[in-house]
């Protein structure tokens, strides 16, 4: 597929890492590289051995040199691409939380230095005076099997890191500050935020990048969010979640023991 | 250098509209909440004698720059002012609330909140990030005056945001918000200015001691708004990050629930209604254990203690938890008008025969009967009268000393406790045997509601207690400021009392040091009451090693970058407690003030008259007994006159203030950093001597 923001340059040559690289641009498309059709090309080759020049870990396997890749003509631009799994998510449970907001002045501070929850990659709505379970929510980034941020972002900030677990992160360095990525996400309120200041949008990167944490990120590592929550509200996995409304993300982190505290067990 | 400081106080002048700030630097030795409260009023109020409702009175709302960052449980906003509650002088006085109005504050920018003068209309203020307005609350501009306090909630946040659909981003101010406005208003109670009136925020949160809901209300405020997109600086994120985490892993777990584990979520909320409906817990903004809920049916969200069971005569529960919310909506002080706190006075008047429809005391619009018996319209007729002071409720609205004084019975009932009010004409939530409370009370301004040495660690061998409190009560580190030694019913103990127990000099020491605690540790920097009075000792920690004051330094140096010591901080509250008492002075204060009730010196045999402590067989008082400590049953204490005096004798010499009267000193206050304020003393001749 060719995409008009492309320049000439760049469809001919690998880049350096964490630049608008043609294989970035690829995966920031949401094609998939490799087995699968690019869909609406014919007789392209697509560039190959980027991976290790680009010194990313090679996940997904490339045309061999060389190779011409016969496309068929009218496949719909339409097409839904996946990418690879994220191999870790968030997920809460709405009834346990207690609306104490720890998780987002954790978030912000880990990751900008600073205390602000509109700052914050997770957020925590909440209306004192309604019915519960409908008087808080928990709003956390989903890291979506097909992430329509990533998909959208035009230069590739918003990205599959595969090096890491393959969550979805957005690169400040690289951001342009298009907010593509704030409308692209299906959920309210969209996950991926906005920083007014610097300009740039950010996402849940699981802390992959805190600066001013000394914890280890990831699906492997420990995110800010549940080390403080005092309601164990928030909880790391490594299974991908239903992707069905909330089914799979808002889900139940009681023990039988809460009923000693009055509280619902389901 | 980033410091958890926003660097402007807002300052709103009623009177003439005019907005303006304050500069935080100008203040920040007083480092915040109490501290910079106390020293707002004393600047910007010449006259510290003037009457709670006049306009000059200034009401100080005060987060501390902790609030808005991940320290624990200092989501409270710190309420100061000249009350009109106590009697008979309504002192200068402090009330505080939680929910998310102190971080709002923050993240608005904004180091606190100074309100002074009186609208010549209804008025509320709207706060958002640098923005505010101050705007028309009548029914000729956005109609506010006269509803509930929940109504007034959910009209703001319409209007601040435009009605706008949650959970979407809000675009505001200069940011972006999913978070909702936080509101702090009045109900009828406050806008018919109610000496019991509170402000209220939230299903719950409500600053109730001192009658600020009244003082609102004769300032013709509705309520304040506020809603931020900022950040609050902190000096180190990593540091504090860290502090919270391993914090967090020391308290409780819920997953895995032990006995006696640091208080547990939910345990504020008195389970009766909790029970009845299902619900979750949830907390204050920073909280570290949640201690309200939100229910099923949506009614009586966050209420809890004494809120949930104030109307006694209920017996079932679709009452109990039907009449909660009135006090709420309201927005009275259920310390006076709780039928259960308040000994049931008006029904033992009612049953004696002296109070009621066309009697000697005129119980009209009461409905008496339903009340006795319990009925939800009982207990809407009841605090719908005191809240607009309707018939006897206009005698209620005034505080039930007050309305007592009028009627007549004041006398005679506070010599046998019916009227159940040791000091300064409030009800008082505890006392003894614990005397630290009830002392540090009357040599404050209100019943202080301090839990910190109110129940011992009796799953701690006596001695080993003694010797843990030894350890940190620094600097005086005295084992018998923990020693509850009293006279005895026959006397026989006085010796004892005086030496070592409740008369002593240790006894001073452990008021001194709990007045300096308090004043900084607790109010300035803003930790909620409930969760920091468990942390001299705990009982679910390792070995009982209790968080404080480790975990308050560790977060001060995290955000402010502030390294004070236990002790630091222990002066800087004996410097902002003496201000307070100069304010005091100047309001006429003298020790023959500082008296109890006479029930409070009685040991209350017979019929109607109370027992000052309760009557408790419970042994949870440590005594020394001249070679071992012991824990004794202390319940049937009651206070010594001549011993008292005599102790209160030891506390102003321990303080440096003048024996005769009770007022600070110029060394006293020179030392501490006040000499202007011996000055104005001097000058007002209210300045003590220590010759």
């Amino acid at each position: 597929m060719v995409d008009e923001n492309m320049t000439k340059e760049e469809s001919k040559e690998p880049k350096e890492p964490r630049t608008f690289s043609r294989r970035r641009f690829l995966l920031g498309s949401g094609l998939v590289v490799g087995s699968a059709v690019a869909a609406g090309v014919a007789g392209t080759t697509l560039a190959p051995a980027t991976a290790e020049a680009n010194g990313d870990a090679a996940t997904i396997a490339l045309a061999p040199a060389g190779e011409v890749v016969q496309q068929p003509v009218a496949a719909p631009q339409t097409a839904c691409v996946a990418v690879a799994q994220s191999e870790g998510y968030l997920v809460v449970d709405s009834k346990k939380c207690a609306g104490c907001l720890n998780c987002m002045a954790a978030c912000s501070l880990a990751h900008e230095g600073e205390a602000n929850p509109s700052l914050s990659r997770i957020q925590i709505v909440q209306d004192t005076f309604q019915r519960y379970p409908n008087d808080l929510q928990q709003y956390q980034c989903r890291q979506c099997t097909s992430p329509m941020c990533v998909q959208n972002c035009p230069t590739g900030a918003c990205h599959v890191d595969t090096a890491n677990g393959n969550v979805r992160v957005i690169d400040q360095a690289v951001c342009i500050g298009c907010q593509t990525c704030l409308s692209s996400c299906p959920q309210t309120p969209h996950r991926t935020i906005w920083n007014p200041t610097t300009k740039k949008a950010s996402k849940c990167d699981l802390c992959l990048n805190t600066p001013n944490w000394g914890e280890q990120g990831g699906p492997t590592g420990k995110q800010a969010c549940v080390e403080v929550c005092p309601m164990k509200a928030i909880k790391l996995v490594t299974d991908t979640p239903s992707q069905m409304e909330t089914v799979g993300y808002n889900v139940n982190l009681r023990k039988p023991s809460v009923a000693d505290l009055f509280m619902d067990v389901d | 250098m980033a410091n958890g400081y926003t660097g402007k106080i807002l300052r709103v002048n009623l009177t003439t509209n005019e907005i303006s700030s304050i500069d935080t630097s100008e203040y920040e030795q007083w480092v915040g909440g109490h501290g910079m409260g106390s020293a707002i009023f004393w600047d910007l109020v010449p006259d510290k004698t003037i009457d709670g409702f006049d306009p000059r009175n200034v009401v100080t709302l005060m987060p501390s720059p902790l609030a808005g960052t991940l320290a624990p449980c200092t989501g409270r906003t710190e309420v100061q002012g000249i009350g009109v509650h106590a009697y008979p002088t309504a002192w200068f006085t402090r009330s505080n609330f939680g929910g998310s109005f102190a971080a709002q504050v923050k993240w608005a920018g904004w180091d606190g909140i100074v309100v002074e003068g009186k609208a010549d209309k209804p008025v509320w203020i709207s706060i958002v990030d640098d923005k505010v307005t101050i705007n028309d609350a009548s029914d000729k501009g956005d109609g506010l005056w006269g509803l509930t306090t929940s109504k007034t909630q959910k009209a703001i946040w319409d209007k601040v945001t435009n009605k706008h659909r949650y959970p979407g981003w809000l675009a505001i101010g200069n940011g972006y918000t999913t978070q909702r406005p936080a509101v702090v208003c009045i109900g009828p109670a406050g806008e018919h200015l109610g000496r019991i009136a509170t402000l209220v925020h939230g299903g719950g949160s409500s600053a109730g001691q001192g009658g600020f809901g009244g003082v609102f209300g004769s300032k013709n405020l509705k309520a304040i708004s506020v809603l931020g997109t900022g950040s609050v600086p902190v000096a180190d994120s990593k540091a504090l990050i860290e502090a919270r985490v391993a914090f967090a892993k020391s308290q409780f777990d819920i997953d895995n629930p032990q006995d006696g584990q640091f208080y547990m979520p939910g345990q504020g909320s008195d389970p009766p209604v909790a029970v009845v409906e299902s619900n979750h817990v949830t907390g204050c903004t920073s909280c570290a254990m949640p201690c309200r809920r939100r229910y099923v049916d949506g009614v009586c969200n966050e209420s809890q203690c004494g809120e949930v069971h104030w109307y006694i005569t209920a017996t079932t529960d679709d009452v109990i938890y039907g009449t909660i919310d009135l006090v709420q909506e309201y927005g009275l002080n259920i310390s006076d008008v709780s039928i259960d706190d308040n000994n049931r006075y008006l029904l033992q008047l009612y049953k004696e025969g002296i109070l009621g429809p066309g009697k000697q005391i005129d119980s009209s619009p009461l409905p008496m009967e339903e009340i006795i018996n319990g009925t939800q319209a009982g207990a809407e007729a009841y605090i719908h009268a005191i809240a607009y002071r309707e018939g006897i409720g206009n005698d209620l609205a005034e505080g039930l000393m007050r309305a007592a004084q009028k009627w007549g019975t004041a006398e005679k009932d506070l010599e046998t406790g019916r009227l159940f009010m040791p000091g300064y004409g409030i009800m008082w939530h505890s006392w003894f045997p614990a005397v630290y409370w009830a002392y540090g009370s009357i040599l404050s301004d209100r019943d202080i509601n301090e839990h910190d040495f109110s129940s011992m660690p009796t799953y701690l061998p006596a001695d080993e207690a003694i010797k843990r409190y030894t350890d940190i009560l620094s600097p005086y580190n005295d084992p018998f400021m923990m020693d509850y030694n009293w006279q005895g019913k026959d006397g026989t103990n006085m010796a004892a009392a005086i030496a070592t127990g409740i008369y002593s000099e240790s006894k001073a020491k452990l008021v001194a040091w709990h007045r300096d605690f308090t004043r900084f540790w607790k109010q300035t920097l803003n930790f909620c009451e409930s969760f920091q009075s468990k942390g001299l000792i705990s009982g679910a920690a390792p070995d009982y090693k209790g968080f404080t004051p480790g975990m308050e330094i560790n977060m001060l140096k995290a955000v402010t970058g502030k390294d004070l010591s236990l002790i630091d901080g222990l002066n800087l509250g004996r410097k902002i407690y003496t201000l307070d008492r100069a304010i005091w002075a100047l309001q006429g204060r003298t020790r023959d003030q500082e008296v109890f009730a006479p029930w409070v010196y009685k040991p209350g045999t017979g019929e109607g008259e109370v027992q000052p402590a309760g009557g408790s067989t419970k042994k949870n008082a440590p005594m020394w007994d001249g070679s071992g400590w012991s824990y004794q049953a202390a319940g049937d204490m009651f206070l010594d006159w001549n011993a008292f005096e005599e102790w209160k004798t030891k506390f102003y010499k321990l303080e440096g203030w003048d024996t005769k009267t009770g007022q600070p000193t110029r060394p006293t206050l020179e030392k501490l950093g006040l000499k202007n304020v011996a000055d104005e003393l001097e000058a007002k001749g209210r300045l003590g001597s220590l010759v």
